[in-house]
């Protein structure tokens, strides 16, 4: 018997109304949760997945890779030694770590009801090597769901990057429904770089949970390349004074791509700082979705949020929403939002026409640029050159697709 | 045959007339410069050789080596060998002047039946060109025009122009928003151009620029029309005179 998603997961119905959602698609958030009110699940809520047992005996050759990472790889949410580097080098161990469902929405939950085990990082110095952590969903011939479970402890005064690939197979639906919990000591340096470049069947609704602790860096990029429905939704909670986020992304989407991301920054103490700067580009019938949150609690006095999102049409057919909310109990803060949406510049055509660029090229050219203005926010100059590059890649396939 | 011959040009910008008749022809080696008061269809003329949209020409030609530059797109009469370097050049953030002239200069490169240039004869060469100009080399490593001073984006307008070689170049009140020391760098760096095969078309609205690049022949645009045509001493003349009797003889 082939368990679906929808009706033989643990939790039902009673589950749903427990946490005031829809009870249709099972535990999935209806269309009425505000949260949720951009992305509809109703395409997900269709299919029948089974859960993934596809095998995979190599990382795909479309994962882009960097000299000198250390490798970590997932199948399906399985931790595959083998196909890893044993060695990751001084400051930072893996391992297997039990999953708990702990705090979160019913994805979370519902990861936590299925992911085999989490793969758990602990920081404990200065780790030197780029942990790359790539996350293959493999379907077979039906349609199949996969929980990747992520744990980063970073103990205080630690540093580590990290780099996430999310791919899957080709010509595959998959639902990947990947949990990332992220603990940034006192003091410590977390840098996150997440890029999402599923098939075009592909579903992919991913948490990112952070607390970031007094003294603590996180830095975030996250990429959003491809999909049939894609959320990428990043909750950051600053819980020691003179805690720092930088929670940056970029997304270009094609065909009938919709991409979500929806971020909470919670400011729960004084003397913090956080900024965002999201660009996207929609080409096709896509849909991209920004909702940013920022919410400052009573005593966080002398926070610095900061917000923007900014998103270019190349063609009349998709949808933008964006919806910033600032939500501020204190008095004594400076928080902006900005955020704008627009087509290609005339100006900036006719400029670039005057130097004899084509019309097409300077399309690219500018839409590079655009994104690249949200790219160049990456501080590791490896990954800025790699997710650089799969722009490139994604707008040289537009080309041959118009 | 003149290397740009503007012949009777009529043109209009949302259903009115700007430029009411213009005939200018630029033999190779010389220095036009066109000046005017403002809002007498300067800029208008520079706009619509170089193929802005948003320009209707009604009435007349414009051929480089009698080829009809009205029918070409904006980016072929650039790669044909017209450059306009603009009055304000526009800020791109996120595109560094080294993809963009590499870009440019690639683009030109393939029209002419050549190789694309490698990434070190680039370096090579923008090195040369930028020390020509007296501009610091990193200049290339930021974002086209973003941030620049008035004095450097007009200096990366001339570096665009070293760089393209262009048939023919039009200068778009390139001394606006110039100090005395900027506008001697950038007049310098036009005058290193002057070539027997090519030629200039400097719009202006002072006489100050002539000072630094002398033309060969000053033509008056008032109202959409040639009004006079003389040598460099008709810039003298206008700068002591002003433009009134122009003026007043089209009104």
């Amino acid at each position: 018997m082939k368990p679906s998603l929808i009706t033989d997961h643990p939790f039902g119905e009673a589950y749903a109304k427990r946490l005031g959602v829809s009870p249709w698609g099972g535990n999935l958030p209806g269309p009425k949760v505000e949260e949720w009110r951009f992305t509809p699940l109703r395409s997900l809520a269709k299919i029948a997945f089974a859960p993934a047992t596809a095998k995979v005996d190599a990382i795909p050759n479309n994962v882009p890779l960097i000299a000198g990472a250390a490798r970590l790889v997932l199948v399906n949410g399985t931790y595959r030694k083998d196909l890893s580097t044993v060695d990751l080098g001084k400051g930072v161990e893996v391992y297997q770590g039990k999953v708990s469902a702990k705090q979160g929405s019913s994805l979370v939950a519902l990861n936590a009801a299925y992911a085999p085990q989490s793969l758990a990082l602990h920081v404990t110095g200065v780790a030197k090597k780029v942990i790359h952590i790539i996350s293959i969903s493999a379907a077979g011939s039906e349609p199949a769901v996969a929980h990747p479970r992520i744990n980063v402890t970073a103990e205080n005064g630690s540093s580590v990057t990290l780099l996430e690939s999310h791919v899957g197979l080709p010509g595959q639906t998959y639902f990947s429904n990947p949990v990332a919990s992220i603990a940034v000591g006192e003091g410590a340096t977390v840098r996150r770089y997440v890029s999402v470049d599923e098939d075009s069947e592909a579903f992919h609704l991913a948490t990112s949970l952070v607390n970031v602790a007094a003294g603590g860096i996180f830095e975030g990029f996250h990429l959003g390349l491809g999909g049939a429905l894609v959320r990428q939704e990043i909750r950051v909670a600053l819980t020691g004074e003179n805690a720092k986020v930088h929670l940056n992304g970029a997304y270009a989407l094609g065909g009938a791509s919709h991409h979500d991301f929806t971020t909470v920054m919670d400011h729960q103490v004084p003397n913090c700082a956080s900024s965002q700067v999201f660009k996207g580009v929609v080409d096709g019938e896509s849909h991209g979705v920004y909702q940013g949150r920022i919410h400052v609690a009573r005593d966080a006095q002398k926070t610095d949020a900061r917000q923007v999102h900014k998103a270019l049409f190349l063609s009349r057919g998709p949808q933008i929403d964006c919806k910033p909310e600032l939500e501020i109990y204190a008095d004594d803060v400076q928080c902006a939002h900005g955020a704008a949406t627009g087509e290609i510049d005339a100006n900036h055509l006719f400029y670039l026409a005057a130097r004899g660029i084509d019309p097409e090229t300077a399309r690219s050219l500018l839409v590079e640029g655009f994104l690249a203005d949200a790219v160049n926010e990456i501080n590791t100059e490896t990954v800025r050159d790699l997710f650089g590059s799969a722009i490139s890649a994604w707008l040289k396939k537009r080309e041959v697709r118009a | 045959m003149a290397l740009l011959e503007i012949k009777n040009l009529h043109a209009s910008v949302a259903g009115k007339e700007i430029l009411k008749g213009i005939t200018l022809n630029l033999e190779p080696g010389e220095v036009h410069a066109i000046m005017g008061p403002n809002g007498t269809g300067k800029s208008t003329l520079s706009n619509v050789i170089a193929g802005r949209d948003g320009y209707e020409v009604t009435k007349g030609q414009v051929l480089l080596d009698g080829e009809d530059v009205l029918a070409m797109a904006a980016d072929e009469r650039a790669r044909a060998g017209i450059f306009l370097a603009f009055q304000y050049p526009v800020e791109i953030p996120g595109v560094t002047t080294s993809a963009f002239l590499k870009t440019a200069l690639n683009a030109k490169r393939r029209a002419e039946g050549k190789k694309e240039i490698d990434a070190m004869d680039f370096l090579k060469l923008v090195k040369a060109k930028t020390a020509v100009l007296g501009m610091p080399y990193d200049m290339i490593k930021r974002a086209l025009n973003v941030g620049f001073s008035g004095g450097e984006k007009k200096r990366a307008e001339v570096l665009q122009m070293t760089m393209l070689e262009p048939r023919v170049a039009i200068l778009d009140e390139t001394d606006s928003g110039l100090d005395i020391d900027a506008l001697k760098v950038v007049s310098d760096g036009v005058n290193s151009l002057r070539s027997p095969d090519r030629a200039f078309l400097v719009i202006t609205h002072y006489q100050r620029l002539l000072d630094y690049i002398v033309p060969d022949h000053v033509h008056v645009l008032a109202n959409g029309r040639v009004m006079a045509t003389g040598g460099k001493e008709l810039a003298l003349e206008l700068e002591a005179e002003g433009y009134a009797k122009y003026l007043e003889t089209a009104a």
